[in-house]
C-alpha cells in the first residue's frame, strides 16, 4: 500500500495562512520536502490543505441513542467534516467519575483521531452534588461543565466554580436561565408572535450570562460560554473582559448560518436550543467572531431520530447536526462577512478551541505528521441525507447548496478519499 | 485583677505576645503540677467559675471542669437544653441572673460568633471564650501552640501547616492569630469551598493558601488536621469523603513531604480515614493525646492568670 503522495498545486494552510499553490510532498504521514520517489500523484489545483479541524460541542448521544448513532458513526461525521480532534461532552453519560472518564477514553481512544473530555461540574449534570472533580481533572478532563443543564441554585453554581477553581481549569456553560425558557421552542420575538408559538426570551440567556460573569470575575475562574446566540451576551462578555473576568465563548455553526426569519417554513430541523435569534443577533454573531470577542465555532453536533424531527415543531426534539458540512456552509459567508475569510474560519476551528482548552494547536510543519484534510473550495452541490453518517440528517442545511467538500484526510497516517456516498 | 494586658480571653487575635509567652510558660508550671501525685493546688480557692454550654461538648467541657477542680475553684455547669433559655429568657437575662449569684469566671461556648464578646460587655465577670461561632477557640489555639512548644522550645519561624475546612473552624482561627503573633508561619491547605475566600486579613498575617497537600506539607514542622464535619458533603461543600481523603487527607504518602519529625496534630474528635490516616493518628510523630493532656495545664494558667493568681505563689 502506497504512504507516499504528492497533492499537486495544493495551498497549504501555515502559520495562519493558506500560502500559494505548491506540491505538498507526504511520506508515511509526514509532510516531507520531497520529491518522493513513487508517491501517487493526487491533482489538487485549487485545493486547500488544511489541519485538522477541531470541534467543539460533540456528543454522539451514546450510550442511550446507539440503535441509531453510534460512536462509529460520529467518527465518520467528524472525518466527512475535516475534523481531526473533538471535546467530547456526553448528556447521556456523564463523566462524572474516573471510571466513565476512562471508559470514554478507551473508547475513543481507538479511533485515531484526538478526544478531550470535559468532567462533570456535579453528578449526573443534576446540579445537586458536586462531581470528583480533583480526581477527574488528574484522569485528564480539560475542563468542566453539566452539559446544557445550567445549575437552577446560584449557590450551587458557586460551589461548583469555586471548587473547580483548585484544577485553574475552564468551567463551561450553556447559559440558560430555565425558568424563562420554560415550553419556549423559539424565540420570543415578531415570528414567534405571529406564529403564535411560545417564545425563549433573549433575556434567557442574557440573565444566565451575566449571572456566570458575575461569579467567574468575583471568583476568579475561567469560564467557556458555549453557544452563545444574542448579540446582549456578547455585550455582556465584552464588558466583563474589559475588567479582567477570564472568558471565552463560542458560537454554533447554525446560530451563524439562520435566524428566525425562516421561521415559516416550520423546518423542525432548524428547532435549536438556544433557539435561532433574530438577524440582528445572527449579524452580531459575526462581528463577536471578527472582532475577536467569539474564539470559536461549535458544531453543537446533536443527533436527532428522524420520527422525532418528523412532527409539529413544538414537539420536535431540539439540536442539529454539523459536523459533516460545518466548514463548508460556513465558508461563502467567512468569505463576505470577515476579513480574510477562509484563514479566519480556518483559524476559529483549528485554532480557537485548542486555545480555550489549553491544549496544543495543530499546524502544518515540515517533518511532522499532522492530521490534515484536503477540502475543494469550488464544488457547489445540494447537501442530502446520505451526505450524513448513522441514520439521521437533522440539520437545516439540507437541501440546501453547499460550497466546497472534503476531497479526503489524511488522519492517523493514511489518505482517505470516498468520503461521500 | 488580671495578671495579663486582657481582662477576659475572647480571642488569640489582637492577644499581645506578652500575654501569650505568660500564658503559655505559666501552663508550663501548672502540666509539671499535672504530673504529681496530688494534682490539686489551692490557686482559685473561694473563686467560682460557671460552665455555659450552649453547644454541646464533651472534651472541651471536660477540660475545663478537671482545670478548675484541679485549681480547686468552685464550679457550676451550665447547658441550655436545660436552662431557662428554652422557656424564651434572653441570653442578656440569663446572664444577669447568673452574675446575680456572684459568679466570678465564665467560661462559654456558643453557637453564635461573638456571644463571649457580647457578655464581657454587659458583665463585671471575668470571660473565656470555650468556642464562638466558627470565630475563636483560644484555649484550643493556646494548647496547640503549647505542644508544639513542648517539642521546638519556640515557634519562631516554625511552619505550621493547618489542613482541612478552615473556612467552618474557630480552631484554624485561633492558631492563626496566636501562631503568627509568636513569630511562627502558617499555612492553610484544603479545599477551595472550605477555604476562606477573602484572604487579606489572612495574608496580612503572612498565612500562606496552597491547595496541592504536597507543596503545603513541604518542609512543615507541625501539621494539624481539621476534623471534617460530614454535613459538608450533604452541604455540597465537596463531592465525596473519598476525594477528600485522596486530596487532602493527612496520610503517611503526604507526609513524605513535610520533615521527618513533623508534629501531627488534631482537636479532636478523629474521622479517621477521611481528614487522618489511623496509621499517622497514631503513629510515633503524633502528639493528639498530648494536646489532651496539655489542654488541662492551658486552661489552668488561664484561669488562674485571669483571676489575678501566679502559679508560683
Amino acid at each position: 500500500m502506497n504512504s507516499s503522495y504528492c497533492f499537486v498545486g495544493a495551498q497549504a494552510f501555515v502559520d495562519g495562512s493558506l500560502q500559494a499553490p505548491a506540491d505538498f510532498w507526504v511520506e508515511n504521514g509526514k509532510w516531507v520536502p520531497g520529491p518522493v520517489a513513487n508517491a501517487e500523484m493526487i491533482e489538487a489545483n485549487g485545493a486547500w490543505i488544511i489541519p485538522g479541524l477541531f470541534a467543539l460541542g460533540v456528543d454522539f448521544q451514546e450510550p442511550i441513542r446507539d440503535d441509531v448513532y453510534t460512536l462509529k458513526d460520529g467518527l465518520e461525521a467528524m472525518r466527512r467534516g475535516g475534523f481531526a480532534e473533538a471535546l467530547y461532552e456526553s448528556a447521556a453519560n456523564p463523566v462524572d467519575d474516573i471510571q466513565k472518564l476512562k471508559a470514554m477514553q478507551d473508547a475513543c481512544g481507538k479511533s485515531g483521531l484526538a478526544f478531550h473530555f470535559l468532567g462533570a461540574l456535579s453528578v449526573g449534570h443534576q446540579g445537586k452534588a458536586l462531581a470528583e472533580m480533583l480526581e477527574l481533572a488528574s484522569g485528564g478532563v480539560v475542563g468542566f461543565g453539566d452539559g446544557d443543564h445550567f445549575p437552577s441554585g446560584l449557590r450551587f453554581l458557586r460551589l461548583a466554580m469555586e471548587y473547580a477553581s483548585m484544577t485553574k481549569m475552564r468551567c463551561f456553560f450553556q447559559p440558560s436561565e430555565k425558568s424563562l425558557v420554560g415550553k419556549g421552542c423559539v424565540h420570543e420575538g415578531h415570528f414567534s408572535d405571529m406564529l403564535g408559538m411560545q417564545g425563549i426570551p433573549a433575556q434567557a440567556e442574557t440573565i444566565a450570562v451575566h449571572q456566570i460573569l458575575e461569579l467567574a470575575g468575583w471568583l476568579q475562574v475561567p469560564v467557556h460560554l458555549k453557544q452563545i446566540s444574542c448579540a446582549e451576551s456578547l455585550n455582556l462578555i465584552r464588558h466583563a473582559r474589559a475588567r479582567g473576568v477570564d472568558v471565552s465563548c463560542d458560537v454554533s455553526v447554525n446560530h451563524l448560518l439562520f435566524d428566525d426569519s425562516g421561521l415559516f417554513e416550520l423546518d423542525t430541523n432548524t428547532r435549536l436550543l438556544p433557539p435561532l435569534r433574530t438577524l440582528t443577533d445572527r449579524e452580531a454573531l459575526w462581528q463577536g467572531l471578527s472582532d475577536g470577542t467569539v474564539q470559536a465555532i461549535s458544531c453543537a453536533h446533536h443527533p436527532v431520530l428522524p420520527q422525532d424531527k418528523d412532527t409539529n415543531f413544538e414537539d420536535a426534539v431540539p439540536g442539529a447536526v454539523s459536523l459533516e458540512i460545518a466548514f463548508a456552509a460556513l465558508l461563502p459567508e467567512a468569505l463576505l462577512r470577515m476579513k480574510s475569510g477562509r484563514n479566519a474560519l480556518i483559524r476559529l476551528f483549528v485554532e480557537g478551541p485548542a486555545q480555550i482548552l489549553g491544549v496544543p494547536v495543530r499546524s502544518l510543519a515540515l517533518g511532522h505528521d499532522e492530521p490534515f484534510f484536503v477540502f475543494s473550495p469550488g464544488e457547489e452541490r445540494l447537501v442530502k441525507m446520505s451526505d450524513f453518517a448513522g441514520q439521521v440528517h437533522n440539520s437545516p442545511m439540507l437541501g440546501k447548496t453547499l460550497r466546497g467538500r472534503v476531497l479526503g484526510t489524511m488522519f492517523d497516517g493514511s489518505w482517505r478519499t470516498n468520503l461521500w456516498k | 485583677m488580671s495578671f495579663l494586658e486582657t481582662k477576659h480571653l475572647l480571642g488569640l487575635r489582637g492577644v499581645s505576645r506578652n500575654d501569650l509567652r505568660t500564658i503559655l510558660d505559666t501552663a508550663k508550671q501548672f502540666r509539671e503540677i499535672l504530673d504529681r501525685p496530688v494534682k490539686k493546688v489551692p490557686s482559685l480557692r473561694g473563686i467560682t467559675v460557671v460552665n455555659l454550654f450552649f453547644e454541646n461538648s464533651t472534651r472541651t467541657r471536660i477540660s475545663f471542669e478537671l482545670a478548675e477542680k484541679r485549681l480547686s475553684a468552685d464550679s457550676v455547669n451550665f447547658t441550655s437544653s436545660s436552662s431557662s433559655l428554652t422557656k424564651g429568657e434572653s441570653l442578656l437575662d440569663t446572664m444577669k441572673n447568673i452574675e446575680a449569684m456572684k459568679i466570678d469566671l465564665v467560661v462559654v461556648r456558643h453557637k453564635g460568633t461573638g456571644v463571649p464578646a457580647f457578655l464581657a460587655r454587659h458583665s463585671g465577670a471575668i470571660i473565656i471564650n470555650a468556642g464562638d461561632g466558627a470565630n475563636e477557640h483560644p484555649n484550643q489555639g493556646l494548647l496547640d501552640i503549647f505542644t508544639m512548644e513542648q517539642k521546638y522550645g519556640s515557634m519562631e519561624g516554625r511552619v505550621v501547616t493547618i489542613v482541612g475546612d478552615v473556612r467552618h473552624s474557630r480552631v484554624a482561627r485561633s492558631n492563626i492569630w496566636g501562631l503568627h503573633t509568636l513569630g511562627a508561619k502558617v499555612r492553610l491547605c484544603g479545599p477551595a469551598t472550605l477555604m476562606p475566600r477573602n484572604r487579606n486579613f489572612f495574608e496580612a498575617a503572612g498565612v500562606e493558601f496552597i491547595s496541592d497537600i504536597h507543596q503545603a506539607l513541604d518542609g512543615a514542622d507541625a501539621v494539624i488536621a481539621l476534623r471534617l464535619q460530614k454535613e459538608r458533603q450533604e452541604d455540597s461543600l465537596l463531592p465525596t469523603l473519598r476525594e477528600y481523603r485522596n486530596f487532602f487527607g493527612v496520610t503517611s504518602e503526604a507526609l513524605q513531604h513535610a520533615k521527618p519529625e513533623v508534629l501531627i496534630m488534631h482537636p479532636g474528635p478523629i474521622n479517621r480515614g477521611v481528614e487522618i490516616d489511623s496509621s499517622v493518628a497514631d503513629g510515633p510523630n503524633s502528639v493528639i493525646l498530648d494536646q489532651v493532656t496539655n489542654g488541662v495545664a492551658v486552661r489552668m494558667a488561664v484561669m488562674y492568670l485571669l483571676s489575678g493568681g501566679r502559679a508560683d505563689e
